[in-house]
């Protein structure tokens, strides 16, 4: 206690206090930071230190509903480098441009850029020999990581409605990106700790997270049914050359989309090389038009549920013409189709007795039940781009606008609102939305993970004005306009379509899109039909001379894959002259050679085998085809003569 | 005027080993990655630094038994000395760049910083000067001014490198020294003001720095630039918890904390060694503050105890400032963590002035 001074005593007591005193402070701030923070920090820095190698998921296959793949995922590896653990740079540039065919000059760019991974886009998606290739170069800091590339078995089958993906296996259009997020699955990682070099750390484990496979999506798409459709398409494309074609199929209990197709069509694996247009527009659900008379169901089937109409009681008389609010509407038959019963004007597709039933409606009636049937709106089927279509605005519809409304004219629908729609007149009067994603299964397990089930929107019309508009229907296709889709045994029912192009406000002269839609069996729905070909060339410009006998075709062969059985009861097909006469295939099995040169044959015969005994026969016995048929036979020996049976 | 002399304290020089081991074993696991990376020997900064304890320990014990008015008469002589090298470093080819400071003069491993002296010198004259007007302190023009002008003249220059750390370290101890001498605390209160306007001023006149001053407080708004270290730093101290990661463990001397065994190797030390043993260096720091207040206290003249507590306070607030830059409650300004910082001029002058406070406890009664 040398130092005597009081104040310089005090004052080193004070010094040394506020010393101590900071020190605390900065000790608490020491145990705030590692204690409270610390939690927060040891997360950030860890993302800091963690370096993510991305490990692609599987991306979900596209099956049909019986599981037949439309789009599936092929191996395709893809070139990483690291650029920090590139040991020698020159010299593996050198070998890795030989191997992708790049300038070694790029190739040194890629792999010395300052980043944790490059992918150099030529290395991406390569074949497995490739990769082969590149791996048994050995080059420190290359690595190949597994990369699947979308793979479309069918091609061009069906492509609007997949759609494709681009080079990271997103979903660039149809149901590709419309399920893009269940189909993608989600990203897995390796995470390993670097220091800042983008070496790994020492005593720090990796973290591996897999990744989640997409899920494999079934559709309503009936593989079956849409190769039908496909192949008649191709038929008609090649005898009609058409500007385009739009088919769809649907099962009208339930909504669900069996067959979608339209021309013109692309191939996915080769999108680059077709217009966008083309491969952005899906047709069925895209495009609107007038329908032409296709529409003229909706009228009939709103007029019978007013109980406006009798169709077989009640008669018409057209004159060829109407006159409505000083207009004149002209029936497509020139001088008219004189006095009928109002089931002959469904039949004959005749104008002026469709203007008669839309007046009986009146404007509010009729358009009301347009709505309700599901036009003007969105059908809400699960594809991408679908369109609305356009009405007239009910306060503005005068009586000329009723009447070509009645009859098709003036109104603008999709496709695949008119499926839906007719769906529901020939139903029982139910309107569903219509759907193509129906389930969601584990691509691992085979579990179903969830599943769309049908859905009803409303009821639109009585079970019984259903019956009579499908009875109606089938007398058009047995007896009027369509019998070009007449099938035997399968009663089919439907209504033909003309309608004038209209562009820019005006109709185009000799320009038509002709359609035809089509349902079966009558009694008892299981497929609806439609297919709309735009501007045949060399051909009469007629739903039922165009359309109708592809729907024809694709009915009958597709219920016959569905295993509908054919019916009885069928209306008979009234007989033009130039129709040809059907006789039923007799049962050929088992009669000898010599029984056959018996028998009297309005049918050819086309002999194949050796033997002595009819084994087999196509068509089989009772189906019905037309006179002067080919029969196919096969002989073999008898069933019991082992011996002759290696001769 | 020498009495008859004691044993030194030795509770400072056991607490001055203490830390001095504690920083070399730091200064290697800090340093090692980085020395195996630039130098292929992961020894490269610890076998130099013990080199540098070496010597510097030598000098302590050297300058422990040199009597403390030495210091007193060459005091004047030393602060020319300093002042004219402060001069000569901002001479371009004279002093030598580093870090964006001309603050070096010599050649290569011999070059020095001249500030580092200056802050010694400075503590010698003061002493000096105080002891002798111990009388006239209490008057603004007669005792506060001349030493105010003293120490802000050197610190001018030293802020021409500029050399920030060094600087504040300087005024702070000089401050604490005229506070101890008996300076009104009218004045300091005056003198506050007066520099907290002048700051402002500063600000006023370039806002750009106030940004620059805030920045610590939230580091991730530029993490890339000013905020840089300070997440690095924070990033090692956070992870650190309780225990620590232990010993040799750090993440973030991978290359994440740039040169972790010079200003930030406290932050590794956290790292490593967790809250109980940052706590525990914090302590030994009070502890050496404790013994250097008493040392002040037992000085048998005022020169004596102005040079002991000089010596503390600068020992005291190079501690306070680094690891308040390395918590986060501080902007960066870049001074060494004596004692465990790696860094010859640093560790042998702080060692030389604990040698100086070694000797003044010699002589000390208490």
């Amino acid at each position: 206690m040398r130092v005597s001074n009081v104040t310089v005593r005090k004052r080193l007591a004070i010094v040394l206090f506020i010393g101590v005193l900071i020190f605390a402070i900065i000790d608490i701030r020491l145990g705030y930071v590692q204690l409270i923070l610390g939690d927060v920090l040891a997360q950030k820095a860890k993302d800091s230190w963690s370096r993510n190698i991305p490990f692609e998921p599987k991306r979900g296959e596209i099956l049909d509903r019986n599981g037949v793949p439309l789009a599936t995922n092929m191996s395709a590896p893809t070139v990483y480098v690291m650029p920090r653990q590139v040991e020698n740079p020159a010299d593996t540039a050198k070998k890795l441009a030989e191997a992708l065919n790049m300038s070694v000059e790029e190739v040194y760019q890629y792999i010395t850029k300052q980043t944790l991974i490059v992918r150099i886009p030529q290395g991406r998606k390569i074949s497995n020999e490739k990769a082969k290739e590149i791996r048994s170069l050995d080059l420190k800091g290359v690595y190949i990581a597994e990369d699947t590339k979308r793979y479309y078995p069918f091609g061009s089958y069906l492509s609007h409605v997949l759609g494709f993906t681009g080079i990271d296996n997103q979903g660039l259009t149809g149901l590709e990106l419309y399920y893009d997020k269940e189909l993608k699955g989600q990203k897995g990682s390796v995470e390993f700790y670097s220091d800042a070099k983008g070496k790994r750390m020492p005593n720090l484990a990796d973290h591996y997270t897999p990744p989640t496979d997409g899920l494999n999506l079934k559709l309503t798409i009936d593989s079956r049914i849409q190769t039908i459709v496909e192949r008649e398409l191709d038929i008609a494309e090649a005898t009609y050359h058409p500007d385009g074609m739009i088919a769809i199929a649907m099962d009208p209990n339930t909504g669900e989309i069996l067959a979608m197709s339209s021309r013109p069509t692309f191939d996915p694996a080769n999108y680059r090389n077709v217009p966008a247009e083309i491969y952005n527009r899906n047709l069925p659900v895209w495009s609107t038009y007038e329908p032409g008379s296709t529409f003229k169901i909706i009228t009939l089937a709103a007029a019978l549920e007013e109980k406006k109409v009798n169709l077989l009681k009640d008669h018409f008389y057209d004159p060829g013409y109407v006159k409505v609010a000083g207009a004149t509407l002209r029936c497509w038959k020139k001088g008219g189709h004189g006095s009928e019963t109002f089931l002959e004007v469904v039949q004959n597709s005749c104008n002026p007795g469709f203007v008669e039933l839309g007046e009986r409606l009146g404007k509010e009636k009729l358009f009301n039940y347009i709505k309700s049937f599901g036009f003007g709106a969105k059908t809400g089927i699960d594809l991408q781009g679908e369109g609305t279509g356009i009405l007239f605005d009910t306060k503005r519809v005068g009586p000329v606008e009723l009447a070509t409304t009645a009859f098709g004219q003036g109104v603008s629908v999709t496709p695949i609102q008119q499926v839906a729609a007719v769906a529901a007149t020939i139903n029982g009067g139910i309107l569903y939305t219509p759907y193509i994603a129906k389930e969601w299964v584990d691509p691992e397990t085979g579990e179903v993970i969830s599943r769309n089930t049908p859905k009803a929107k409303r009821r639109v019309i009585s079970e019984e004005t259903s019956k009579q508009v499908r009875f109606a229907l089938e007398s058009v296709v047995a007896q009027g306009t369509g019998k070009g889709a007449f099938v035997e045994g399968y009663r089919v029912g439907g209504k033909t379509g003309t309608a004038q192009k209209a562009q820019g406000g005006r109709y185009l002269k000799d320009n038509y899109i002709v359609s035809f839609i089509g349902f079966a069996p009558a009694d008892d729905p299981k497929l609806v039909v439609y297919v709309a070909v735009d501007h045949p060339k060399g051909t009469v410009q007629f739903g039922g001379v165009v359309a109708a006998p592809i729907v024809g075709k694709i009915m009958e062969d597709s219920l016959r894959a569905l295993g509908v059985k054919p019916r009885n009861g069928q209306l008979e097909k009234e007989r033009a002259w130039n129709d040809p006469k059907m006789v039923e295939v007799p049962d050929l099995e088992g009669l000898t050679k010599k029984d056959l040169q018996e028998q009297l044959f309005n049918l050819k015969l086309d002999v194949s085998g050796d033997g002595e005994v009819v084994i087999d026969q196509a068509p089989k016995a009772g189906v019905k085809v037309e006179e002067g048929s080919t029969i196919r036979i096969l002989l073999g020996p008898k069933a019991s003569d082992d011996t002759s049976r290696n001769q | 005027m020498p009495q008859k002399k004691s044993a030194p304290d030795v509770l400072l020089l056991f607490l001055t080993f203490s830390l001095l081991a504690i920083g070399l074993i730091m200064v290697y696991s800090a340093s090692a990655v980085w020395a195996e990376y630039k130098f292929h020997d992961p020894f490269f900064f610890a076998k130099r630094q013990l080199l540098f304890a070496g010597v510097g320990v030598v000098a302590m014990f050297f300058i422990m038994n040199v009597d403390y008015w030495v210091w007193r008469d060459w005091a004047k002589v030393l602060l020319i000395i300093c002042f004219v090298l402060l001069v000569l470093v901002l001479i371009p080819g004279v002093g030598m760049v580093r870090n964006g400071s001309r603050s070096w003069i010599g050649v290569g491993a011999f070059s020095i910083q001249p500030s580092e002296f200056m802050k010694l010198a400075m503590i010698a004259f003061l002493a000096k000067y105080l002891s002798e007007r111990q009388k006239t302190i209490t008057s603004f023009k007669q005792g506060l001014l001349p030493s105010l002008a003293l120490v802000f003249s050197a610190f001018g220059m030293i802020m021409l490198q500029p050399d920030l750390g060094t600087g504040t370290v300087m005024v702070g101890t000089c401050i604490a020294m005229i506070f101890v001498a008996g300076a009104r605390i009218s004045h300091f209160v005056g003198l506050g003001m007066v520099g907290l306007a002048g700051f402002a001023a500063l600000v006023l006149s370039a806002p750009y720095r106030i940004k620059r001053i805030t920045s610590f407080l939230n580091p991730w708004e530029d993490p890339l630039g000013s905020g840089f270290q300070i997440i690095q730093s924070l990033y090692a101290i956070g992870p650190g918890g309780l225990l620590g990661l232990g010993l040799g463990q750090s993440r973030q001397k991978f290359f994440y904390l740039p040169e972790p065994q010079t200003d930030f190797i406290f932050a590794i030390l956290a790292e490593e060694l967790g809250f109980i043993g940052g706590s525990l260096v914090i302590l030994l720091f009070s502890l050496l503050l404790w013994r250097g207040v008493r040392i002040a206290f037992g000085a048998p003249d005022l020169y004596g105890s102005f040079l002991a507590v000089g010596i503390i306070a600068m020992v005291a607030i190079q501690v306070m400032i680094n690891i308040g830059v390395v918590t986060g409650l501080m902007p960066v300004t870049g001074i060494t963590l004596p004692f465990l910082s790696y860094g010859g001029s640093s560790l042998t002058l702080m060692l030389m002035a604990i040698g100086v406070l070694l000797n003044i406890s010699k002589h000390a009664r208490y």
